[in-house]
């Protein structure tokens, strides 16, 4: 925006359109958030009166004691944990070579090879899930933490080979032609020069798997039904599903569930955006 | 210049695996369409089953009811906090980052804070309401069949239309200056400077967008299924969540995937259209 030099100015919204706009839409964002966090440090009594009160004159941690002390809830976390891990970096040490090899080679059938990859991203989950369920079950992985990150790869392996291909092609090709003329192979050129300059890439890459992962609902309902494996949003909808939700735990619990996502998101906002705008859905 | 060779081996270990993973589950759910829980094989009489029950055409209204409703308000509200966020203003980084909030956020724990905001009688939506007025008496917004849908489709607007906000907003950005300049020579207002500059400039990023949207509206059930599981009376019913009742509570694995197949069909066809749009624009598609 270069609006200093110019003597014709740019119209623009008025002022208090914008302040109007922004404040109703940072409300609307923010409010279920506060509201769950209010609600995490209520008394069951303050919980169910009416009206509501805004702020506890004592708030409590009674509820996150709960969650976290006499609950299934942090083996859920470490759960969630090890299986996003696993199939983000399972899925990115394919996708590295996936990519370098959709980014640097020309081959037959390349153009639709990348159009199955994309499918396969878009894929609904719904569409494949009883198959998935029926193997599963014969491989003997249902209720284990590597049927979870497999079924996971689905996810998290179109996507990460889809944005990293796009990162690889931003990278000078020149680079690795010098180096082949001094005598690397391939591979060399890929963990010497490509990988080291995508390192932005990778990042916004494993954020972005991490998260969709972590969030996922679907699967981990299906596949993981044993609370050895279960991941937290199951921990979480489970709370809510008995007859008797005991909503400042459930509160508690999902203040517990985003806080590591919130912080992972906005430590690492830029990369976030920069990546997902650049490859993720190109357009 | 490379040799062919090299490129399949670097590409092949992540084929097999979605191969493993996706062709070959979407070949067995075919095989499974026609044949029975024990394996003999039925002929269509999965699909003649399925396509006669009562829940079916409802879980096709409510579907395609589900896909509009969302899209449409995302795409308005997105394309609206867009433009919002492209003005020079102070704070701006700090109103772009709270919108994208809701998209972060795992969505069961969307489901959780909406359905208690919601709470029949406890709920803060309800006080808001019944407090100035707006309404007599609370509203059973989860439990009404006539408002649970509007409630849902509601939720899915909050949780996505961040997403467009920051993809128009990229594209907006994008918008060479001197657009912009001839605007303003001919006189433009800001309306006029969004109707015939912004909007046309941003026109095949929004198509792209809505058939991503399509698309993940059919793909992502979380925030139905966690709070109502497709009740109450079917009025939440789509047919993602049909499958999987069928599938996991009816342990109908066969018509299950009947409608699997269908749905899969529908859903590919989007997809195409998507991939299509996305090729018709070389500079976005690569």
């Amino acid at each position: 925006m270069s609006g200093k030099t110019s003597k014709l100015t740019r119209p623009g919204l008025p002022g208090w359109l914008i302040l109007v706009g922004s404040v109703l839409l940072v409300l609307v964002c923010l409010f279920p958030f506060w509201w769950m966090v209010v609600s995490s440090v209520k008394t069951l009594r303050e919980l169910y009166t009416v009206p509501p009160i805004w702020w506890p004159d004592t708030p409590t941690f009674q509820n996150y004691s709960n969650v976290l002390f006499q609950s299934n809830i942090p083996r859920y976390f470490l759960n969630s944990v090890i299986v996003s891990a696993g199939s983000t970096g399972l899925a990115l040490i394919l996708a590295i070579f996936a990519s370098y090899g959709f980014a640097r080679f020309k081959f037959k059938g390349k153009p639709l090879l990348q159009s199955l990859v994309l499918v396969a991203q878009l894929l609904p989950t719904a569409a494949i899930i009883v198959p998935l369920f029926i193997t599963l079950r014969f491989l003997g992985l249902v209720n284990t933490y590597w049927g979870l990150i497999l079924v996971y790869m689905i996810i998290t392996l179109p996507l990460s080979v889809w944005m990293l291909t796009s990162y690889f092609k931003n990278i000078p090709v020149e680079l690795e032609e010098a180096a082949i003329i001094d005598g690397a192979s391939r591979l060399e050129c890929l963990f010497r020069i490509t990988l080291p300059l995508s390192l932005p890439g990778i990042a916004s890459v494993m954020v972005y798997a991490f998260v969709t992962t972590w969030n996922e609902f679907i699967f981990a309902l299906c596949f993981a039904t044993d609370s050895s494996v279960k991941t937290l949003p199951i921990g979480l909808a489970e709370f809510s599903t008995e007859f008797n939700t005991d909503w400042g735990a459930v509160m508690a619990a999902s203040v517990v569930m985003t806080l590591p996502i919130a912080i992972l998101f906005l430590s690492m906002q830029r990369l976030f955006v920069g990546g997902l705008t650049a490859g993720a859905t190109k357009g | 210049m490379q040799k062919q060779s090299t490129g399949y081996l670097f590409i092949l270990p992540a084929l097999m695996v979605l191969g493993m993973l996706i062709a070959y589950p979407v070949a067995y759910t075919g095989l499974l369409s026609v044949t029975d829980n024990a394996g003999n094989f039925v002929g269509l009489e999965n699909f003649r089953r399925v396509l006669a029950a009562r829940a079916t055409p409802i879980a096709f209204w409510n579907t395609l009811w589900w896909v509009l409703g969302s899209i449409i308000f995302q795409v308005l509200f997105g394309v609206m906090a867009a433009i919002l966020l492209n003005q020079n203003f102070k704070g701006r980084a700090i109103v772009r980052s709270v919108t994208l909030v809701p998209w972060v956020v795992p969505g069961i724990v969307a489901a959780t804070t909406w359905a208690w905001m919601l709470h029949t009688e406890f709920g803060i939506i309800n006080y808001m309401l019944t407090a100035p007025g707006l309404i007599d008496k609370p509203i059973g917004w989860l439990t009404n069949g006539n408002t649970v849908m509007p409630v849902m489709i509601a939720i899915n607007i909050w949780k996505m239309f961040p997403f467009v906000a920051i993809m128009v907003l990229a594209g907006l950005q994008s918008i060479p200056n001197d657009l912009y300049e001839a605007a303003r020579i001919d006189g433009a207002s800001f309306w006029e400077e969004v109707w015939y500059v912004m909007l046309p400039q941003v026109r095949s990023v929004i198509v792209a967008i809505t058939l991503l949207l399509v698309i993940w509206a059919l793909n992502h059930i979380t925030i139905i299924y966690a709070i109502t599981r497709g009740g109450p009376a079917n009025k939440t019913l789509i047919t993602p969540i049909q499958i999987f009742r069928t599938a996991f509570d009816g342990m109908q694995f066969g018509q299950a995937a009947a409608l699997s197949v269908m749905f899969f069909g529908v859903a590919i066809v989007i997809v195409f259209i998507y991939i299509r749009t996305l090729a018709s624009n070389p500079e976005e598609a690569q």
